[in-house]
């Protein structure tokens, strides 16, 4: 059997369900494997290890006594460290929160809470989500499993890193711009981005109101697919939340894609931010995956990613500042260098401003549905693979361009999956986006690509070798 | 301002009005990140049709008790 830390979700709750792993045995082994290894990673920020065993027992009783309430009854995960937890500490990684010890629990936790799940921490990730990766906050940046001196991208850091490693089979992340998605990508698991409004965002600290999503990563689309089910349905109390019904995002797991069409934007990738020959060479390969399982490829035409990223970047900005002027204004020494220099300005546009780029916002999205209606979905690579560690320019976020941000501006699901891995072992990512209200498909194509692929089969070596 | 360059002065108006009152050194940060949110607003399209809405939704059910 694979080692008990490096099991999915699917195989752990089978396992679980026929009596064959217990709760307990699984938290254990995850619990065992984070003492001994995290301090290399840094994935967690707070560990709750007593209440996860305690949930870990409660569960084994109930499963022994009625069966397993759901997939996740009595399997770990984790949460990024802007999800409110009642009674934990969530610091957002800024000294601001240091000691914010929530009263409620975000919806997502109730949700997990409720199927079961055994919360084993809270995962480190860029300050308030967007500012990093900083020195200068309350705790260090995470690291990326697959070589420690590589970064594990941001915002959702510690998340992706700590599925990587097999610290945790689970974990939520949020996503504004890319930030479930890069770290997806640059950790090498599977994450989603859902259709705006289709999680709940209450008790999700926020960055950007009008383009953050709460959503799930694991070490596959399968797994994605099972957090998917749990946590996606409307929520009366948050106002951009969506009244429609959830589907079988299980079921919809067929391994089918014939007759699916994939719609490329090769202009985003050969012309604005022309892909790296190694990137460009597994891209095909991917899609010559999809083209061998029965699927078709065309090219289609959006506007700029430019465009995308200064509405997003230009309503973001001034969002950020919302939410934290009082703190620029009073104490603005509090925040990390990195997030101070990417919100600071957004008090100096102007309403009307702010409004144009919300109306062009409209235009985009419109662009995008439209599109988006002539194929099923959309690929390209989410992102190159990650680069060392290191501070970045602090203008990097307002002149770096996107791949993932336009995904975000229209509101459309959109899954990161690992499709290889680059000479220096780091991973390459495949970015699969689909129709508003369609994350059954785009699921579907991200599982039928990993079942088709041998990528899930490797798991980061230094870790490995370290615990040998 | 469609200059994308704006100067110390410009920009030290405009934090007074936004109540911001930064030490030296987050100052010039202020400086530095305004002169890229400019670029970005500057890169935008302003022809717009009178009922072109913005991207902001506002549905009355979702604030019922």
């Amino acid at each position: 059997m694979t080692d008990l830390h490096f099991l999915t979700i699917a195989e752990a709750s089978r396992l679980i369900a026929a009596r064959k792993l217990s709760p307990v045995e699984l938290t254990d082994a995850y619990l065992g494997r984070i003492a001994a290894l995290d301090d290399q990673l840094g994935s967690f920020v707070t560990l709750t290890a007593e209440r996860a065993r305690g949930e870990a027992r409660a569960a084994d009783a109930e499963i022994v006594a009625k069966g397993p309430r759901s997939r996740m009854h009595g399997i770990p995960y984790c949460l990024k460290d802007i999800y409110e937890t009642a009674g934990v500490r969530t610091t957002a990684q800024s000294k601001l929160l240091a000691n914010n010890v929530p009263v409620r629990d975000s919806a997502c936790q109730k949700k997990l809470a409720a199927a079961g799940g055994v919360l084993l921490g809270k995962n480190a990730t860029w300050e308030f989500a967007h500012g990093g990766p900083s020195w200068d906050v309350l705790f260090a940046p995470a690291r990326n499993p697959w070589n420690p001196e590589h970064t594990p991208a941001g915002s959702s850091s510690g998340s992706a890193a700590a599925v990587a490693a097999g610290f945790a089979p689970a974990t939520l992340g949020s996503d504004t711009g890319g930030s479930i998605r890069g770290p997806a990508a640059a950790c090498g698991v599977a994450g989603l981005k859902p259709t705006y409004g289709l999680v709940s965002r209450r008790g999700v600290i926020p960055n950007c109101f009008s383009h953050d999503h709460a959503g799930p990563l694991a070490w596959t689309a399968e797994d994605v697919a099972i957090l998917m089910q749990i946590i996606a349905g409307h929520d009366p109390e948050d106002p951009g939340s969506l009244d429609v019904p959830v589907p079988d995002y299980v079921a919809a797991l067929s391994g089918d894609v014939r007759g699916l069409v994939i719609g490329v934007p090769w202009q985003w990738l050969e012309e604005e931010i022309p892909l790296s020959p190694a990137t460009r060479a597994s891209f095909d390969a991917a899609l010559a995956v999809f083209l061998d399982l029965g699927a078709t490829v065309r090219p289609v035409l959006l506007p700029p990613l430019q465009q995308f990223d200064d509405v997003k970047r230009t309503i973001a900005v001034v969002e950020l500042f919302t939410i934290h002027g009082k703190d620029l204004r009073t104490r603005p020494e509090m925040f990390g260098s990195s997030l101070r220099y990417r919100i600071i300005a957004g008090g100096l546009v102007r309403a009307e401003e702010y409004l144009q780029a919300a109306r062009h916002r409209t235009v985009l999205a419109r662009a995008m549905q439209a599109v988006m209606a002539t194929v099923d979905v959309m690929m390209l690579p989410t992102a190159e693979p990650a680069g060392k560690l290191e501070p970045l320019p602090p203008e990097s976020l307002f002149t770096r361009p996107s791949f993932t941000t336009a995904f975000n501006v229209g509101g459309n699901p959109a899954l990161s999956i690992c499709c290889g891995f680059a000479e220096n072992g780091l991973p390459f990512s495949l970015q699969i986006a689909g129709r508003v209200l369609d994350d059954a498909t785009v699921l579907r194509a991200g599982d039928a690509y990993e079942k088709a692929t041998a990528w899930r089969d490797r798991r980061p070596s230094l870790v490995a070798e370290t615990i040998s | 301002m469609a200059d994308a360059s704006p100067t110390p002065e410009e920009v030290a108006l405009l934090a007074r009005h936004a109540g911001l009152d930064l030490p030296a050194e987050y100052f010039q940060q202020l400086v530095s990140a305004y002169g890229h949110v400019r670029r970005m607003i500057d890169r935008l399209p302003l022809e717009r049709a009178r009922d072109d809405e913005p991207a902001h939704t506002f549905d009355p059910r979702a604030f019922m008790p």
